[in-house]
């Protein structure tokens, strides 16, 4: 893919798409699945993940910032040959295969459990994928300003949440600290290391997209800053208000959260309008992922544009996506169990593999940033 | 252009497929529905079963504040029930005779009662969190007669029932004899490793006057909110007292706006009334040698809103004498709920929490025996209280003989 030069991305734009990508899993399936693992301490654990998240995505930044005219499977391609370039291309690609799994089960479990048991799961899946394709049919621009509404969706969201719940806070219930020891709730972080492996991806991604290359550093920085804060709000009040136990014995924490909010005595039961707010960053993460996927996939049998791949791709996801829903003892396993060992290696992995060779193969690096540079101002 | 026909489809596909979004899957008509508004479970009569009583709401007859009978049938609620081995079954066997759907999303009240409390709960939370319909603000109670009876009782001022019992728990502060416990704190509680669970209790009592037969005052059937059922895990051990609820009531950490009845300092035998505005409850827990204790500081001011004690020329005098008493009332409360706690090994106050909290790595011992450790817990009460308000009164009321007297 080169550089489309019709799509151009705001700094704004960038920095909503980071917040919409790390939000809709985080706040739930996330803090479920860690506090099985790390009990009370799963909101430390949420902590180590967003700063571990940040840092990963500023070397994003960085690392793309010295060819900003080439995505970071793009400088791979340089930096390691295209065979190894192609290997990339595919662990991408199966990356944001998981990734939209991830992100199905999230749509599916949050409108499906508490909203409409008697949907079959595949109208769900049809959704998604007629409500995604649709999306990428109009491109990655489309999208990022969907994204500055899904940021006003997730702050909607956190307010009505906070003013619901915040009456019922006992910040002891956050207390005692690293009781499952500081190494094992760095270990657990891994979890939520997963939800910002997305964002990171996309980054490397869509970068070469985004205008003022000058602004890549601040935009990732307040992306990285507003996404965790947003964040960290849910594991704080599931375990002030729920308490720890409560959030790891249901499957979607955050949606057990919301139905025990209440404004007063007389507005209760608004998670409906909450699960609306939500499923727009939710919808964003879903076509990002697709996005990613088809790129990814273009990229791989080389072809120059990523649209004739959406659908068959679409395709393949919906069905994976599907079968991965299908039972919800299996996705929570995968989830937990499989997921991270697939995401964090790619996720966080492939910057920092193609940052480090890029140190080793210094020069070449900054033969291609001259040449393009020569390019660009001519 | 041959993408342009995948555009075109694409974007005909979601007007097609948005036939599916139009909410009929599982839809279901408000008419055809029937709201339980109040739950109750019982032991069934066969053994391994359970009883559900469910208080249906006939919403044609419940309308307005007064229930004005556009239905025709004067009876504003419906109750029915049913066995099943499982809380589940019970409630879909309820549909075999339901002429609607018996739907949960609205019910406000589940009752236990005392057999399935002490039998163990753990089915009845399993259930109830588990199940999307119900809401996690439903109160929570057991009672001492069968739960059908209170289910199927019509109380208070509330045309449903259900309502009634409802706003009893919005209102219990006043009163403070019960703590306010839904199924989400209970859960909570339940889920505890450290802690016990106390559930409200309900009881019927002969207090409300028949609007026909006004001359059979206190033959009516009224639910009442009064003292706490405490448990050990999954099984309720017994119950509190007034003193003790009342006491409990602090460290679980519920605002209360009670009043306090209190001796004429003038040993008249009369009475005078307080009433807590504010109040201040703090516990911290120490450790040395092993040996645990806990430091309660209680402060709870009043204000003075009644008092029959015609010899006591000045609320100065009154609230002097009143505040020691206060004090060692409320020192009392707390300490009855302690010692039942610590008889019982039921720590259903939370002080193993505060332990943990202050001293988590030494928890790790002391949990494995804490029933033994907090029963030889000492506690140490600090208990301020002050009378700040005789409220719009500037002098006791008192007859203008005795207050002449008292100016010569």
């Amino acid at each position: 893919m080169g550089k489309d030069v019709r799509v151009q991305i705001t700094s704004g734009m960038f920095t909503a798409l980071i917040v919409n990508l790390v939000y809709p899993k985080a706040i739930g399936l996330t803090q479920g699945i860690m506090e099985r693992q790390a009990g009370g301490d799963f909101w430390l654990a949420t902590i180590f993940a967003i700063l571990q998240g940040g840092l990963v995505l500023l070397l994003t930044v960085w690392v793309v910032n010295r060819l900003p005219n080439r995505s970071l499977a793009e400088q791979a391609d340089v930096v390691l040959g295209k065979w190894i370039g192609k290997v990339i291309h595919l662990s991408l690609f199966v990356f944001f295969v998981g990734a939209f799994g991830a992100s199905a089960i999230s749509f599916v479990y949050h409108l499906m459990d508490y909203f409409l048991p008697d949907i079959p799961i595949y109208v769900f899946v049809l959704a998604i994928l007629v409500v995604t394709v649709y999306a990428l049919f109009h491109g990655l621009e489309v999208i990022s300003r969907m994204a500055i509404v899904g940021v006003f969706s997730i702050l909607m969201l956190n307010i009505l949440l906070l003013i619901g719940s915040l009456k019922d806070f006992d910040v002891s219930q956050l207390l005692p600290v690293l009781q499952s020891g500081f190494t094992h709730t760095l270990w657990v972080s891994r979890q939520h290391d997963t939800d910002w492996a997305v964002p990171v991806a996309i980054t490397g991604l869509i970068l070469p997209y985004v205008s003022k290359p000058k602004e890549w550093r601040s935009s990732a920085l307040v992306g990285a800053f507003f996404g965790g804060v947003t964040v960290l709000m849910w594991p704080m009040l599931e375990a002030g208000v729920l308490s720890p136990q409560e959030t790891g014995q249901y499957i979607v924490a955050c949606m057990q959260m919301a139905r025990s909010a209440e404004i007063g005595h007389f507005i209760h039961r608004y998670e409906m309008i909450m699960v609306a707010f939500f499923g727009i960053s939710l919808l964003v993460q879903l076509m990002l992922c697709l996005f990613g996927a088809s790129l990814s996939a273009a990229k791989l049998i080389g072809l120059k544009d990523y649209r004739p791949a959406i659908v068959p791709v679409a395709l393949l996801v919906g069905i994976a996506a599907y079968l991965l829903v299908l039972d919800h003892n299996w996705a929570i396993i995968w989830l937990a169990d499989w997921w991270p060992w697939l995401a964090v290696p790619v996720g966080f992995g492939l910057p920092i593999l193609v940052g480090l060779l890029s140190l080793i193969r210094y020069k070449k690096i900054k033969q291609l940033a001259a040449s393009g540079s020569v390019a660009q101002n001519a | 252009m041959k993408w342009i026909s995948a555009r075109y489809v694409a974007r005909i596909a979601p007007f097609i497929l948005s036939v599916f979004l139009t909410g009929c899957f599982g839809q279901e008509d408000i008419n055809n529905l029937a709201m339980v508004m109040a739950v109750g479970i019982d032991e069934g009569k066969r053994p391994g079963t359970v009883l559900v009583t469910a208080q249906i709401a006939r919403p044609s007859d419940a309308v307005g504040q007064t229930g004005a009978p556009v239905g025709g049938t004067g009876k504003p609620i419906w109750t029915a029930a049913a066995e099943g081995r499982s809380i589940f079954e019970a409630m879909r066997n309820l549909d075999r005779f339901s002429s609607r759907r018996v739907y949960w999303g609205h019910n406000k009240i589940i009752v236990l009662s005392a057999a399935v409390a002490r039998h163990g709960v753990n089915d009845a939370i399993d259930f109830f969190t588990r199940n999307h319909e119900l809401r996690m603000r439903t109160w929570v109670m057991v009672t001492p007669k069968s739960a059908s009876e209170i289910v199927a009782s019509k109380t208070g001022l509330q045309v449903i029932p259900g309502d009634s019992v409802d706003r009893l728990f919005h209102y219990s502060a006043y009163t403070s004899e019960a703590p306010p416990v839904d199924m989400r704190t209970f859960q909570a509680t339940f889920l505890n490793p450290t802690s016990q669970a106390v559930l409200p209790r309900v009881d019927i009592v002969q207090r409300g006057m028949p609007a026909t037969h006004k001359e059979e005052f206190g033959t009516s059937p009224q639910v009442e909110l009064s003292r706490a059922a405490y448990f050990i895990g999954n099984h309720m051990v017994g119950w509190m007292t007034i003193p003790e609820t009342r006491g409990a009531l602090w460290f679980l950490g519920h605002e209360t706006s009670r009043e306090m009845v209190l001796h004429c300092p003038d040993s008249s035998g009369k009475w005078t009334t307080l009433e807590m505005r504010t109040s201040h409850f703090v516990i911290t827990p120490h450790l040395l040698n092993g040996k645990v204790s806990f430091v309660i500081h209680l402060r709870a001011d009043f204000d003075l809103v009644e008092a029959d004690c015609p010899s006591v020329s000045s609320n100065l005098v009154l609230t002097h004498a009143l505040e020691m008493e206060a004090r060692i009332k409320l020192r009392e409360e707390l300490l009855s709920a302690i010692h039942l706690s610590q008889r019982t090994g039921s720590d259903f106050l939370r002080l193993g929490e505060r332990v943990e909290d202050r001293y988590p790595a030494e928890w790790r011992t002391l949990r494995d025996h804490w029933p033994q450790t907090l029963s030889r817990a000492e506690f140490l009460i600090h208990v301020k209280s002050s009378i700040r308000s005789p409220v719009l009164l500037a002098v006791p009321t008192r007859p203008g003989s005795v207050s002449k007297e008292v100016i010569k």
